[in-house]
């Protein structure tokens, strides 16, 4: 027998909730209209994350330290105690030394790197690894426990080169859009031929589509890759790759596929510039 | 239908989200010589499929607005917009309700078959609006063989979570 007799299911209902959550779904996608809602909440997620992760990390030397047998520890106890501060000395000194010396680098070329006023250093807080391999939307966060007012579309640099630009703020996250991401566009220069670059969503790709033109024609595989500064983010003429490809298979039209020379899975620490 | 068991029933479905985030993460493709550079081709659809099943199993007590709230949690903590998951659990809720009585004569093959093409045509969305330069028929035919044989254990695992906590 029948655990529950047939009823009817109203339509209406469905369909109600089905026009509210389209609308909500077109909105959100082409105009970013809960963009920040979300990022807040993912941005909840990533601190739970580091709390939980920190509180495991403590959880584990606090067994490792007790499943140490005690009569060891006895016998070992003056030795360990002379390595560990000496292996600690060590350690200390060089990791300040390291410390110093990359945000000092960092700060050098940054300021090379153009003429901004100020220029910011965050430590990342977390990158989408696995987008990043796999899929279109490249992104990473930075920490900001400063609470520094950082707004949107500032240039973001790790040292080398620019690798993308802020897109929000949430909480004390600073989101990064990279420059491999299908969502952004760069105006690029290659030689005197001028160009927007689409991230190709693929690690350290991004490509343009143009009309051949004579200037177009003398663009070589290997030709540097500067910023041409049109779209009122970056500045102009700062080298960001080489170009790899050159796909003519298109009629009229022709695809430039442009290596970026700076990666962002090479650096823990980002500089963004401000009042360019 | 009481507040808790609403609740309980949301925490398998986030459980179930949460480990496709997690499967997602673990790639496999690390663990295999040569295979660095071939495509990811696996997508489970857990929670999804969790969702199907509560619904399939108790439809005189999840209707639309659950369904809906159900996938507004979701897209917040999980999706990539707001909206999706909202409309493809009140999809997918309103072709259950309307066919429930003629899916309990289904065999589990048939059942296999109805949930494993439903999580493929859910991906296929997923990545035709999110990724649309990653979508891939190989990942959505690999996919529908990894979420038609999860359907089984989810089927009977979430069968006697119910027995033993929503009576």
């Amino acid at each position: 027998m029948a655990r529950t007799t047939p009823t009817y299911t109203p339509f209406g209902k469905y369909a109600l909730a089905m026009i509210v959550s389209l609308t909500l779904l077109i909105s959100d996608v082409n105009y970013q209209t809960f963009s920040s809602t979300r990022g807040s909440v993912q941005a909840t997620g990533i601190y739970g994350q580091l709390i939980i992760d920190s509180a495991a990390s403590n959880i584990t030397k606090f067994n490792v330290i007790h499943k140490d047998k005690k009569a060891l520890i006895k016998i070992n106890k003056d030795l360990k105690n002379q390595l560990s501060i000496l292996q600690n000395k060590v350690f200390l000194e060089n990791k300040s030394t390291v410390l110093v010396s990359d945000l000092l680098n960092l700060q050098g070329e940054m300021m090379a790197l153009s003429q901004a006023q100020e220029t910011f250093i965050f430590e990342i807080a977390s990158f989408g690894l696995k987008n990043y391999l796999c899929c279109s939307s490249h992104s990473l966060y930075l920490k900001n426990p400063q609470k520094l007012k950082v707004s949107a579309n500032l240039p973001v640099a790790n040292g080398n080169s620019f690798i993308g630009q802020t897109s929000s703020t949430d909480i004390n996250l600073i989101k990064v859009i990279l420059f491999s991401d299908t969502d952004h566009i760069l105006p690029v220069k290659i030689n005197n031929f001028f160009c927007n670059a689409k991230g190709a969503g693929k690690p350290l790709l991004i490509s343009c589509k143009a009309i051949r033109n004579p200037e177009f024609l003398k663009i070589r595989n290997n030709d540097p890759v500067f910023t041409s500064g049109l779209g009122g983010v970056f500045p102009k003429n700062i080298s960001i790759g080489r170009v790899i490809n050159i796909n003519n298979s298109i009629s009229n039209e022709s695809k430039v596929t442009i290596a970026l020379d700076a990666s962002p899975l090479e650096s823990n620490y980002f500089g963004v510039l401000v009042n360019l | 239908m009481k507040l808790s068991h609403h609740f309980i029933i949301f925490i398998t479905i986030f459980a179930g989200f949460w480990m496709d985030k997690l499967i997602w993460g673990f790639d496999v493709r690390e663990y295999i010589l040569f295979a660095d550079n071939i495509p990811y081709l696996i997508e489970t659809s857990i929670g999804l499929l969790i969702f199907c099943y509560w619904v399939y199993a108790m439809p005189e007590k999840l209707h639309s607005s659950a369904a809906l709230i159900q996938g507004l949690i979701i897209d917040l903590c999980f999706g990539n917009a707001i909206g999706f998951h909202m409309l493809f659990f009140v999809s997918i809720s309103y072709i259950i309700h309307v066919y429930v009585f003629r899916f309990r004569i289904f065999s589990y093959l048939q059942l296999i078959i109805f949930f494993g093409i439903a999580s493929v045509f859910y991906l296929a969305c997923k990545y035709l609006i999110f990724f649309p330069t990653n979508y891939s028929y190989l990942l959505l035919i690999f996919s529908f063989f990894v979420n038609a044989a999860a359907w089984l254990p989810i089927y009977f695992g979430m069968r006697s979570f119910r027995r033993k906590f929503i009576k």
